[in-house]
């Protein structure tokens, strides 16, 4: 009897900590390699600590922030992020719902196109930058030999004159930036087109006759059908969008290399820079919870602002 | 009769898309084959006039992009097994245990998405450097191998297994490390390929890990690699061109395999590594 009474504490005891086991080696990796970084990060923000300090660093108090606003670069880059971040996640909604909507359609090869739109996402963000450098770079590039001929055929028919200008290269600091814009919804919009393409094939097609027996036409049937029932994924869209927009650097670093002079230098290059080649990790750790600061205001802005949507 | 219009439009700009979304890469990997007179030629043409494979051959025989190559490999590899492993470990504890704090810990995993690493570089530096990890391809394989995505895409996918299996093997006298080896690892093999795919995806085409944690050439991961040949005075396009097309190709032959592995993943998660 006894024995057996033992046997089931032994097995309530094991049932409590064996979960514990199994989540250990998550749990140390994420305390050691996320949490942990942060809060060194936030603790080292306030003192002077370089690369190379490994002992303890001078409090200085709230001097790296102070100077962390008056760093033009560094305005510059956030200014570069905020307007990335403006106007590329809008762009990317749309267009990832537009390419979702266009699927759904009853067409044929819906699998090959699917494919082919997601294809891009598999590709480093590092080779991205290579192949729309090799595209776009220079005066000889593909995109401006096809403008050229394309200039010639319109001339040929009389439809435009004159020689043709070169079009803007990368080095054009405007012409960079859009450019930047168009590769990170090249390399990434097939992603969210999945995401909402999952959301509207879950829409019960019920919904969509009770919608037309009401006489809603196709806009209508967008606005107060289609739309309102794809909250969760426009949510979860806008957060990783928004996300991943505030992070971009890898992108960046073959393609334009943040120039021209930082016209495409974006925050994470910047702290990048100032530890690792500047050696000013205190510094750097200050614009780091800057920016931390931002990016959770953002996707909190976002994620409540669908909450409060909820409850009307 | 709208409808069939509808249809046709629907059909041509899906078509014109295409084209976007396939002649970057296209023209990237016809452009490896050209030699480095047409490489740099006033006015290139989209197929190579004379096909080559010097590029390959120059990037092949310099022998360090092998060395790149097999420590991607390496690391992609290794980090995905661990990532299993693990991440399996947490979701079947979140999934089939009750215990103080469940809700607690899966607040804080799914909330370290919010913890971007990249803004984090320099003291995540100094972390690997108190680890002695420095310079080791140990510190690109371990510390991104726990996902929390990971751990959430192993729990929604546990939680549909029945609980019977697991108790009537505890009644069987089978321990909790050979439960989860003998019945949870086989029974949640569909989830384990989708997190497997995603995880090489993302440790082959990772930058940001390397970049921070690795020093010497000889431990270059091929995005390390290839990142560096570009810079201020221009890009080395002959390696670089064909370099790339080497980084695709492992990535071009999972994506064919698994697509719907693909989609799935996306869809179930919002994977994002």
């Amino acid at each position: 009897m006894t024995t057996k009474v033992q046997t089931y504490r032994n097995y309530r005891f094991k049932q409590k900590v064996i979960p514990y086991i199994f989540l250990t080696p998550n749990l140390i990796i994420f305390s050691v390699f996320i949490i942990l970084p942060a809060i060194i990060g936030i603790l080292y923000s306030f003192t002077d600590r370089t690369l190379f300090t490994f002992g303890s660093a001078n409090f200085i108090g709230l001097e790296n922030y102070v100077n962390v606003f008056k760093d033009e670069f560094f305005i510059k880059a956030l200014k570069n992020t905020i307007g990335l971040v403006a106007v590329t996640v809008p762009l990317m909604f749309v267009i990832a719902l537009a390419l979702a909507t266009l699927l759904k359609q009853p067409i044929k090869l819906v699998g090959f196109y699917r494919s082919v739109y997601y294809w891009p996402v598999m590709i480093s963000a590092i080779v991205v930058g290579i192949i729309w450098q090799w595209i776009l770079a220079g005066n000889y590039s593909l995109f401006n030999t096809t403008l050229d001929s394309i200039h010639k055929l319109l001339s040929s028919l009389g439809v435009v004159s004159g020689d043709f200008e070169s079009s803007p290269t990368l080095s054009d600091a405007r012409f960079a930036w859009v450019s930047v814009v168009f590769a990170i919804i090249w390399s990434r919009s097939g992603y969210y087109m999945i995401i909402f393409l999952a959301a509207l094939l879950s829409i019960p097609e019920t919904l969509y006759e009770a919608a037309e027996m009401d006489g809603a036409n196709p806009l209508q049937k967008f606005l107060f059908v289609t739309f309102p029932c794809l909250k969760a994924a426009r949510v979860m869209v806008l957060i990783l969008v928004t996300m991943e927009i505030f992070k971009i650097y890898p992108l960046v670093v073959t393609f334009t290399g943040g120039g021209p002079f930082r016209a495409t230098e974006f925050t994470v290059q910047y702290i990048y820079e100032m530890a690792f080649r500047h050696y000013q990790v205190g510094f750097a750790s200050a614009m780091s919870v800057v920016m931390l600061i931002i990016v959770t205001t953002f996707s909190g802005l976002i994620f409540f602002t669908s909450k409060r949507g909820e409850n009307q | 009769m709208r409808n069939k219009r509808q249809v046709i439009i629907a059909q041509t700009i899906s078509t014109l898309v295409v084209v976007i979304f396939l002649v970057p890469v296209l023209y990237t990997i016809l452009s490896s084959f050209k030699g480095m007179a047409e490489l740099f030629s006033t006015a290139p043409t989209f197929f190579p006039r004379q096909w080559t494979l010097a590029n390959y051959i120059h990037v092949l025989s310099t022998g360090r992009y092998g060395r790149y190559i097999l420590n991607s490999l390496i690391v992609a590899t290794t980090s995905t097994i661990i990532a299993i492993v693990i991440n399996t470990m947490s979701g079947y504890a979140l999934a089939k245990f009750k215990f103080k704090g469940s809700t607690v810990i899966m607040i804080v995993i799914l909330s370290t998405i919010m913890l971007p690493l990249e803004i984090f570089m320099a003291p995540i530096f100094k972390i690997i450097t108190f680890f002695g990890m420095y310079d080791s391809l140990w510190a690109i394989i371990i510390p991104p191998a726990a996902t929390p995505t990971g751990i959430f895409l192993m729990r929604q996918y546990l939680l549909t297994i029945p609980d019977d299996i697991i108790c009537s093997a505890r009644i069987d006298g089978a321990s909790e490390w050979q439960i989860f080896t003998r019945i949870i690892l086989p029974n949640a093999k569909p989830a384990i390929a989708t997190l497997a795919i995603f995880s090489f995806m993302w440790r082959w085409n990772d930058y940001i890990w390397p970049l921070i944690a690795i020093y010497s050439p000889e431990k270059y991961t091929l995005q390390l690699a290839i990142a560096n040949l570009t810079g201020e005075f221009g890009t080395d396009y002959t390696s670089a061109l064909a370099i790339s097309v080497f980084s695709m190709i492992p990535m071009l032959i999972i994506f064919i395999i698994f697509q719907k592995q693909f989609v799935q993943g996306t869809v179930e998660s919002g994977m994002k590594g």
